[in-house]
């Protein structure tokens, strides 16, 4: 609680955290005009909101441990672990909704949308989301430099956001690049929402391929996070 | 029982720093206890281990009568902390960080609103309420942590160097919180580097140097131990330094001898009472002799 309320309190802040992961929509928009591009665009809007909520919470673990000092108030207190951690993910999500609920609001302006594809992207996003808060509350837990703290999300939310075929189509970028960034769980995820609101076409197994990627790799960062995380320090 | 009960309490970080070494003390029920102790002598390791926030490598410590590996959330239900060099969040206000901490804690809404001007009318903190605490002094700042720490009534209360900052007046808030929490039961661990703080308040003192006890005892048994005593002066009105005898009488008897003797002579007689400050550098001076060698 006491990590959203500053967000709650301030609504120009709110504007631009949303506006963070709008702006590759913007530029689309801007330089490839309002067609199929835009829309794929708005799609990674969609499934990376969550996502950079998420990779966030490694900052707000970070800090609240070694800047303000909350977490040792918590640990010796009747407070759980459990629900610390459901409330920093609670304040990721609700920071990050605007930003879903206007990328949806462009999308359902722009294309018809059947309920079924729209719970399956929405997944896709709470998949991703749930994925980066594992590892987001790892790396937050477990570093000590606050360089690192400050520049790992970062380096996350650009090698596994802006940079792989989210935003825009895979197969803009040259043929030898596109295996590789299939190798990015975002990728992945993108495809699957494009694929799901007819923005693309791709084999059976590629989407069974897809899901099994995205609940390995969220199971993976789970099993990080368990190893990784601290609450008590060794 | 005792609040709490030490044994050999060892803690060596994983790379390497030996920050406790055999370190055994009990601490009374309802007693002010302080930790003394230089940058980095394992004060805060000492507490950390105590409140339940790390895991010591060797020894064993029972807080209120509970181990601290084995019943954590014992301990925890009974505790409260206030860490070292903690921070409020900038944008919120100090009402929030009062009135949040008591939901936090499980409290009901109007009791969570009552605790709040409570805790906050004792810190006088309520006309700063709305305030942002980016725009609160640093006294200010750290009245709002100790709050937090304040909402429950709790059995043992570990304060980090809570007075740091704070002018005068703010540490003398506390004081008194402090002893008022102790006349209702509550145990205080206390850390500071302020001796005057240490000498008004604690019951029992430990000081430590590299991780290691040196003292553990009243506040009167560490000036006796450091040798420190009763000193007086007599001086005439108005003389300067090089006129003044500073005399340490080894009875009673002889401090009247002095007394009588100054006053005969006319000159003004004033007492020196031993201090903390000189015992505390007598114990934990050699390694200040040893840093500078």
């Amino acid at each position: 609680m006491l990590d959203i309320l500053p967000l709650l309190r301030d609504p120009m802040m709110m504007i631009l955290l949303t506006m963070f992961s709008f702006m590759p929509v913007l530029f689309i928009v801007v330089f490839a005009g309002a067609g199929g591009m835009a829309t794929q665009a708005l799609i990674g809007a969609v499934v990376l909101s969550l996502f950079f909520g998420g990779i966030q919470v490694a900052n707000s673990t970070y800090f609240n441990k070694h800047w303000f000092r909350f977490q040792d108030i918590y640990v010796a207190s009747t407070i759980s672990p459990i629900s610390y951690v459901i409330g920093l993910s609670l304040a990721t999500l609700i920071g990050s909704l605007p930003g879903v609920i206007i990328a949806i609001g462009f999308l359902v302006v722009s294309i018809p949308i059947n309920p079924i594809s729209f719970v399956l992207m929405i997944v896709i996003s709470l998949i991703l989301w749930v994925a980066t808060l594992f590892l987001g509350f790892a790396i937050g837990s477990s570093v000590k430099d606050t360089r690192r703290a400050n520049s790992i999300p970062q380096i996350l939310g650009f090698f596994l956001g802006f940079l792989p075929p989210v935003y825009y189509p895979l197969d803009k970028l040259p043929s030898f690049l596109q295996p590789v960034m299939m190798l990015l769980p975002t990728t992945h995820g993108a495809q699957l929402a494009k694929y799901y609101l007819g923005m693309i076409t791709i084999p059976d197994w590629q989407v069974l391929f897809g899901w099994v990627y995205l609940v390995v790799f969220m199971l993976l960062m789970a099993l990080f996070s368990i190893k990784w995380s601290k609450w008590v320090d060794p | 029982m005792d609040a709490i009960e030490v044994e050999g309490l060892g803690k060596t970080y994983p790379k390497g720093t030996e920050a406790l070494k055999d370190v055994s003390f009990k601490v009374a029920r309802g007693s002010v206890f302080c930790l003394l102790g230089r940058n980095g002598a394992g004060k805060t390791t000492l507490l950390r281990i105590l409140a339940t926030q790390l895991r010591s490598t060797v020894g064993k410590a029972r807080v209120l009568g509970f181990d601290v590996v084995k019943e954590p959330d014992k301990i925890r239900e009974r505790i409260s902390v206030v860490p070292q060099e903690a921070r409020p969040f900038m944008m919120l206000s100090p009402y929030d960080h009062i009135y949040y901490m008591c939901k936090i804690r499980g409290m009901e809404t109007e009791d969570a609103k009552k605790r709040t001007k409570e805790v906050m009318d004792e810190l006088e903190l309520w006309e700063h309420r709305k305030k942002l605490t980016a725009d609160l002094s640093g006294g200010l700042r750290q009245r709002v942590i100790v709050g937090l720490a304040l909402v429950t009534t709790p059995e043992l209360i570990f304060l980090d160097e809570p007075s740091i900052g704070l002018d005068p007046l703010g540490r003398r808030v506390i004081w008194n919180i402090i002893r008022k929490m102790t006349k209702q039961g509550t145990t205080v661990l206390l850390t500071t580097h302020y001796m005057d703080e240490a000498d008004a308040l604690a019951d029992k003192l430990l000081i430590i140097d590299k991780g290691r006890k040196v003292f553990f005892g009243t506040v009167e048994e560490a000036k006796h131990a450091a040798g420190t005593e009763t000193k007086v002066l007599l001086e005439r009105p108005g003389s300067t330094t090089h006129d003044r005898e500073v005399l340490v009488p080894k009875s009673d008897q002889e401090m009247m001898e002095i007394i009588q003797r100054g006053l005969k002579e006319g000159k003004r007689v004033t007492f020196k009472p031993p201090s903390l400050d000189e015992a505390f550098i007598h114990f934990v001076g050699g390694s200040i002799e040893e840093e500078t060698a």
